[in-house]
């Protein structure tokens, strides 16, 4: 009995602790609240300011979602070339044709024989009459074309190796044709092959660099925001409020601009992204990113949101704490 | 013999060469006393008063306030105490955002008191000093005497045992002032300690209370109904 009329203190000291500290924490959510409907030049600015950074962190991210998409897209239309003579006869074509697309690091292959490449040649100079008449009155010198695309473009070395070491494509070798992946071409595919990592790693680069710098301007703005009611901080330290209590409000305060800048970033982003993609498809590959976007268009407002909060919260933490030595 | 405030030997310096702004004053203040400190500016009232609040450290010495040793007080712990200390600001130093009723009733809220508790506490002081019909008012829309009234509820709404008035009437004409005098008075004889500083002659000669006088750091007089000559 004696030990139960202990207890009942301290539970009711304990449930007494708790009910203060939700009514502190209620009562910070309001001020925050109160802050940023009061403040409303503040208000405007800080929430501007994050809208455009976060603006600029959707669309790096969009912008290297693109750029990897459309050079991917030119990767895949790179092909290698082999050629053979125009005397190799179909089944050698063909024999050739399997050992090559045996070859773990090749995707595809594609064999043009060269009455097909005659036919291609004269397609495609229709309008051209004397380069027509020289080709009626030519023999068909055209070489048979392989045409393969591998696995990465920057790394054609099992392709060299069977070039090298294939009897049958030995025996049938146009002398006049070094494969397109050795000699002058072999330049430009390096070329393409590094720019897809540089939309990789540049982009990434950029993002992080882009966010950063965004993130600096919303911590000065915030920062601004805070040194102008220093004043009122320094008040709240000496009418005794807790480092907690002055510091919530303006967290909490940080959090909805993050919010309202979130929602609206993200309807400027995704809105200008879908007014714009029949006009930018011209130049880039935008359609993978629109589909992407519009596939997860909740996960991202979601993102923005978090993001918004996480640079508000850390901004005025880091710039009230200035204020509140003791 | 139990004392409101306590300074023994208290030094104050801000750099190493400079002249202390206090050096090793000592005074003591009973409880209920209403206590004037005069001296011109850079006489080290200001630092005085900032080592009461505990915003600065005493260079040496020991300072007790309402039985609580600042050399023992923890860091956490000064919120605590300054709740037990009210402190009135020549500039006021409200919540501009904020209206006259929410003005005070934050110095409820940081202490944790519930809302029927705010409710029924703030009404009360806002009559003590004569606000009543302005609750809803902000800052911006009251005089400098309004202001400073607002001040002076928020300080002693929690009924603190020490009432710290830091030049309030600095900014006020004269009427204002007295009023903001007779209401210190007021709140004194309701049993607060009060220490006020001020730069009015008049106030200070027509008060008839003790008064210290502060000078290049040290006390020069401390007169139980004192005077003052500027």
């Amino acid at each position: 009995m004696g030990k139960k009329k202990n207890q009942e203190p301290k539970a009711l000291t304990q449930g007494r602790k708790t009910r203060r500290r939700w009514l502190t924490f209620v009562r910070m959510c309001r001020y925050g609240v109160n802050n940023f409907s009061r403040n409303m030049w503040l208000t405007v600015a800080a929430t501007a300011v994050m809208t455009i950074t976060l603006l600029i962190m959707f669309m790096t991210l969009v912008a290297r979602q693109v750029l990897i998409d459309t050079v991917n897209e030119i990767k895949d239309k790179v092909d290698m070339s082999i050629y053979v003579d125009t005397d190799t006869t179909a089944d050698q074509a063909a024999a050739i044709k399997d050992a090559i697309s045996k070859l773990p690091t090749v995707t595809s292959v594609m064999y043009i024989s060269p009455e097909q490449g005659r036919e291609e040649f004269a397609k495609q100079n229709k309008g051209d009459i004397q380069t027509l008449d020289a080709l009626n009155e030519a023999t068909n010198k055209l070489p048979g074309i392989f045409r393969i695309k591998i696995v990465d473009i920057n790394d054609p070395t099992e392709l060299n190796n069977f070039v090298k070491n294939n009897e049958l494509y030995q025996e049938n070798k146009d002398p006049d044709r070094e494969p397109s992946f050795q000699g002058d071409r072999r330049t430009a595919i390096e070329t393409i092959g590094r720019w897809v990592e540089f939309a990789e790693r540049g982009g990434l680069v950029a993002s992080v660099v882009f966010m950063i710098i965004s993130a600096l301007i919303v911590f000065n703005t915030i920062r601004m925001a805070i040194f102008n009611r220093k004043e009122e901080i320094q008040m709240m330290k000496l009418i005794g409020a807790d480092r907690s209590f002055i510091r919530g409000p303006f967290v909490v305060e940080a959090i909805v601009y993050g919010f309202i800048a979130a929602l609206i970033a993200t309807g400027l982003g995704v809105g200008a992204l879908y007014a714009l993609k029949d006009r930018i498809n011209e130049w880039v590959t935008i359609s993978g990113t629109v589909d992407l976007v519009t596939a997860y268009l909740g996960l991202i407002l979601l993102a923005m949101i978090l993001v918004g909060a996480v640079i508000g919260v850390v901004s005025s933490l880091l710039a009230t704490r200035k204020y509140l030595r003791i | 013999m139990y004392r409101m405030i306590l300074l023994d030997r208290v030094t104050k310096s801000y750099g190493r060469d400079d002249k202390p702004a206090l050096n090793r004053i000592s005074l003591h203040v009973e409880p209920k006393e209403f206590v004037i400190i005069v001296g011109t500016s850079g006489a080290g009232k200001s630092t005085l008063l900032k080592l009461l609040t505990r915003e600065e450290k005493p260079t040496s010495g020991k300072i007790v306030i309402g039985g609580i040793d600042y050399d023992q007080l923890k860091d956490k712990h000064i919120p605590l105490l300054r709740r037990k200390i009210g402190v009135v600001f020549q500039d006021f130093k409200l919540l501009p955002q904020r209206t006259v009723y929410e003005n005070i009733a934050f110095a409820l809220e940081i202490a944790g008191m519930t809302s029927k508790e705010i409710r029924n506490t703030v009404p009360k002081v806002i009559e003590l000093v004569g606000l009543t019909g302005k609750e809803k008012q902000f800052p911006h829309q009251l005089s400098g005497g309004e202001r400073q009234r607002v001040a002076i509820a928020r300080a002693v709404v929690r009924q603190p045992k020490i009432l710290i008035a830091d030049e309030p009437t600095g900014n006020l004409d004269p009427k204002h002032s007295w009023d903001i005098v007779r209401l210190l008075e007021k709140i004194n004889k309701y049993g607060t300690t009060v220490l006020l500083t001020t730069h009015n002659v008049e106030i200070v000669n027509k008060l008839k209370r003790r008064v210290i006088t502060l000078e290049h750091g040290k006390i020069t007089s401390d007169q139980a109904q004192g005077s003052y000559r500027q």
